[in-house]
């Protein structure tokens, strides 16, 4: 037998089950950040794993297993951003508007965590789905090259946003606050 | 700890409900799903065939070879409007593995750039199919009723228009502000 024939590639299903359960719990939290609705953000969260099982069948290892989840997650994310929207009406802005926003919130203290985080997600939920992207990805705590791959921009692209980011969330922690 | 960090905490910290799903259940899940899909496109296509059967019926019931040609040509715009609307209109189905080989940017203004093409578009696949027949049925019209109260058809012709120039601006509208989504895009990524 030959060393390419003693090789046996993971299957689909094996390369799900890896993706899910290494990615899973950040999946979750990505759909929060696509969908404030609980119920609508559950069939989200499963179209997205769907979505993450049937693209495997063409998986060939080009890029790593964690962009192409997170390639999968963010394409259906802002697929329904994009549906939703025009259902709802939305008005998206980019960081750079986000930047220059009166924070909705000045001088009021988050007192804990929970109000911290859903003030958060408010800022996320009115971004466009790029910049969405980005700061999902950042505050996942992937670096710069690894937001570039996923996202399709380049580094001084991803470094600007990042820098935009930072400003946005360092002005509303200051003013905002929380207790941990 | 910096402002940053304590975003990042708090957003990796949140409680999950930690939902997980086996490659059966996913299989299964995804099942429903094209099953959902091969539903809608028979109800779609039953509803189409119906009004093809109803101008089949007056087409061959038809005592006038005007009225005839009429019927023909709406059934032949129908059907060019069905298929249309399935390769077109219709929402792009994911394909199955662009949608982890394609970066985020690429997907999306693929996403975006096939709706605003079919909406563009709309007067040559939606709109223009039917003029034929109904610059017929004007024709027949005429022909066989040369006195009757041509107001009343001339109403009707207005009403005609006003929808089909309505449904082209509209179409227009939407189509000039996936545009603006698709520019904003572009800059955003420069």
């Amino acid at each position: 037998m030959s060393t390419i024939d003693a090789i046996s590639l993971p299957t689909r299903d094996e390369l799900y089950e890896n993706a899910a359960r290494t990615f899973g719990v950040a999946l979750e939290r990505l759909a929060r950040g696509y969908e404030a609705d609980p119920d609508i953000r559950r069939d989200l969260l499963q179209e997205i794993h769907v979505a993450l099982w049937r693209s495997f069948e063409g998986f060939d290892g080009r890029c790593s297993l964690r962009t192409w989840t997170y390639r999968v997650a963010h394409n259906v994310g802002a697929t329904h951003v994009l549906h939703q929207r025009r259902s709802r009406q939305q008005t998206l802005v980019g960081l750079e508007e986000l930047e220059n926003l009166p924070d909705a919130n000045s001088g009021a203290k988050a007192v804990d965590r929970s109000q911290a985080l859903d003030r958060l997600l408010e800022l996320i939920r009115k971004l466009k789905p790029l910049d969405r992207h980005v700061i999902l990805s950042y505050l996942e705590g992937l670096d710069a090259a690894s937001i570039g791959e996923v996202a399709g921009l380049s580094p001084g692209n991803v470094a600007t946003k990042i820098h935009r980011i930072k400003n946005v969330l360092a002005r509303w922690f200051q003013q905002g606050g929380t207790r941990s | 700890m910096n402002e940053n960090n304590q975003a990042q905490q708090v957003w990796q910290s949140q409680p999950v409900e930690g939902i997980r799903m086996s490659a059966d259940a996913i299989r299964l899940r995804a099942g429903k799903f094209e099953r959902k899909i091969r539903r809608r496109n028979l109800r779609e296509s039953i509803a189409s065939l119906l009004v093809i059967v109803g101008f089949s019926y007056f087409f061959a019931t038809s005592p006038e070879i005007l009225l005839r040609i009429t019927w023909g040509l709406f059934i032949a715009g129908m059907i060019w409007v069905l298929v249309a609307l399935q390769t077109k209109a219709n929402p792009k189905s994911m394909p199955a593995t662009a949608i982890g080989a394609s970066s985020c940017l690429d997907f999306f203004r693929s996403e975006l750039e096939h709706q605003r093409d079919a909406l563009k578009n709309v007067w040559t696949w939606y709109l223009a199919p039917l003029v034929p027949g109904y610059i017929a049925l004007n024709v027949a019209w005429f022909h066989n009723f040369p006195h009757s109260r041509w107001v009343g058809f001339v109403v009707l012709d207005v009403v005609f228009v006003a929808i089909f120039v309505g449904v082209w601006k509209m179409n227009q509208h939407a189509a000039r502000c996936l545009q603006r989504t698709i520019d904003d895009l572009g800059r955003s990524a420069s």
